[in-house]
């Protein structure tokens, strides 16, 4: 292959995947999740965690400890990070980190359109967005009326603006619920996020691409999944489901016909990937869900990415892994505070 | 025999028959007391035992609830700001009746539902199945919450008749033990 990205990747991204490379190798590892679990108190699991990298995040914090304050930390430290990385990066890098951000970026969108709509305080929704989802227009959202003035005004600048239009015209932006509209724009997104990696072609294109096809399929299942039952039709699960993943077009129609659990796993298992992450699935109390099972696949495939090298897939899967280990330690810390240790061990584990 | 409670009469045949007929009537309304008294004294006995199991039985369901908010955060992610920003209107509310015991009445609280689920779509594409769970888990919460205000609500209501009436008999022991 004369692609050859090790010829010319590290003259703009060499300093940045080696640092992401240091960042992956300070992940806590089995033994520290022993440990972690082996706390009787919220002050232990501060102790713990300063022999990891994570030093003397608490530091500053008053008593008592909560979890939720755990929480805002290593949030702030995850973003610090990948504030760093973003701002030393070039392109086309910085455009892959606009897609990765653009995620949260639809979570904080959904969040003050909701919030202005009800005439809410515009700082206080400020404050519950995710850090990482910042785009400059955010304060300018109590201007609007009703959601097609919010997009025409201030939206429309966003990197959000091209899922927008895929999505709807304005006139029907004002009645959609506001869940729909959320998976509507994940869908859009993981799609364009799909296009470009594939266009950017090389090692890239071959980490990423199953990565988010992945994404798009578990997305396509779960979505299936917790439509049972509720007043959500056929047409509109279908409407929802990402088309860049293995399942398009005829498992994404075979699907969208589903009627329980069981007619789901038959069409998982007309793929060759799918079919043993259903058969590892507890049936009801006590096994592993389906979601934890999807969990532990999407870790596995973060952590192989670090497998190959001269490609961004690393940046995307040190964020994923990171994430996962701060909802972990999240998990940990709840079980120990609320004094309800039977399970305990159901984090994901990483490493 | 002396003493404050000594009653003038002027000794006349008629005045024995009056004074039986007042005695009897005075026997029966002591007696009626302690019915009043004794009903009151059972259905409070009843509710302090009620109290007491279901205070018990919310410590559990509590935490249990407590707990599969944790476990629904864990999957799905932070959503209680999409959950508090979407409250519109109670999907359980209560209903006060009247009971009567005794005389006494006692309010009564009834939950019922009405209207749909608004939150039926969250979690639909991370978590549903814990949302689903979190939701069963505090619903059970307030339906016991809603029985526990119940009964506490009747205990005061309870309580001073139950005093009163007691009181009314003891007293009326007294008189009668003396005459």
């Amino acid at each position: 292959m004369l692609e050859g990205a090790e010829f010319y990747f590290n003259v703009d991204h060499g300093y940045l995947e080696g640092l992401v490379r240091g960042c992956k190798a300070s992940l806590l590892t089995q033994q520290d999740y022993i440990n972690l679990v082996q706390c009787e108190t919220l002050e232990d699991v501060k102790i713990h965690l300063q022999t990891t990298d994570y030093g003397n995040f608490l530091a500053n914090e008053t008593n008592p400890l909560t979890v939720s304050k755990i929480d805002t930390e290593m949030r702030k430290k995850l973003c610090r990070e990948f504030e760093y990385f973003r701002n030393h990066s070039l392109e086309p890098l910085s455009t892959f980190f606009t897609y990765m951000t653009c995620s949260y970026m639809i979570d904080n969108v959904i969040l003050l359109m909701n919030g202005a709509l009800q005439k809410k305080s515009v700082k206080e929704i400020l404050v519950k967005c995710h850090p990482l989802g910042r785009f400059t227009e955010m304060e300018a959202v109590n201007i609007a009326e009703t959601p097609s003035d919010l997009f025409n005004a201030v939206l429309v600048e966003t990197p959000l603006a091209p899922f927008f239009q895929d999505c709807m015209s304005e006139n029907t932006l004002d009645e959609l619920n506001i869940e729909l509209l959320r998976n509507k724009l994940y869908k859009s997104y993981l799609e364009a996020f799909y296009k470009f990696c594939k266009n950017h072609g090389d090692v890239t294109a071959e980490i990423m691409c199953p990565i988010l096809e992945f994404e798009a399929d578990r997305r396509a299942f779960i979505i299936t999944l917790n439509s049972f039952g509720t007043e959500l039709s056929k047409d509109d699960r279908e409407t929802l489901y990402p088309t860049c993943g293995k399942l398009y077009p005829e498992g994404l129609r075979l699907l969208a016909q589903a009627e329980d659990f069981d007619q789901m796993r038959r069409v998982a298992e007309h793929y060759g990937v799918y079919k043993p992450l259903f058969e590892a699935v507890g049936d009801g109390s006590g096994g592993k869900t389906l979601e934890d099972v999807f969990y532990e696949h999407e870790v596995q495939m973060n952590v192989l990415a670090f497998n190959r090298q001269f490609h961004y897939g690393v940046f995307y899967a040190y964020a994923k892994l990171k994430e996962q280990e701060m909802r972990n330690i999240v998990w940990i810390a709840e079980c120990i505070s609320q004094r309800h240790r039977t399970k305990i061990n159901s984090y994901i584990p990483i490493l | 025999m002396s003493g404050k409670d000594r009653i003038e009469i002027f000794p006349s045949r008629m005045a024995q028959t009056i004074m039986k007929a007042r005695l009897k009537g005075a026997q029966t309304g002591r007696n009626l007391l302690k019915k009043k008294s004794d009903a009151l004294t059972l259905r409070f006995r009843q509710i302090l035992k009620k109290i007491i199991e279901t205070k018990m039985l919310m410590g559990e369901v509590m935490r249990e609830a407590a707990f599969s908010l944790a476990e629904a955060k864990f999957t799905a992610g932070d959503f209680s700001t999409t959950v508090i920003q979407n409250v519109n209107k109670a999907q359980v509310k209560i209903r006060a009746k009247k009971d009567n015991v005794a005389g006494v009445t006692l309010p009564v609280f009834e939950h019922y539902h009405e209207g749909t689920d608004s939150y039926e779509l969250t979690g639909l594409a991370r978590g549903g199945e814990q949302l689903a769970k979190l939701k069963r888990n505090y619903a059970k919460a307030v339906e016991l919450l809603v029985e526990l205000a119940s009964l506490q609500s009747s205990f005061p209501g309870l309580n001073v008749p139950l005093l009163i009436s007691s009181q009314s008999w003891m007293r009326g022991s007294e008189k009668s033990s003396i005459g």
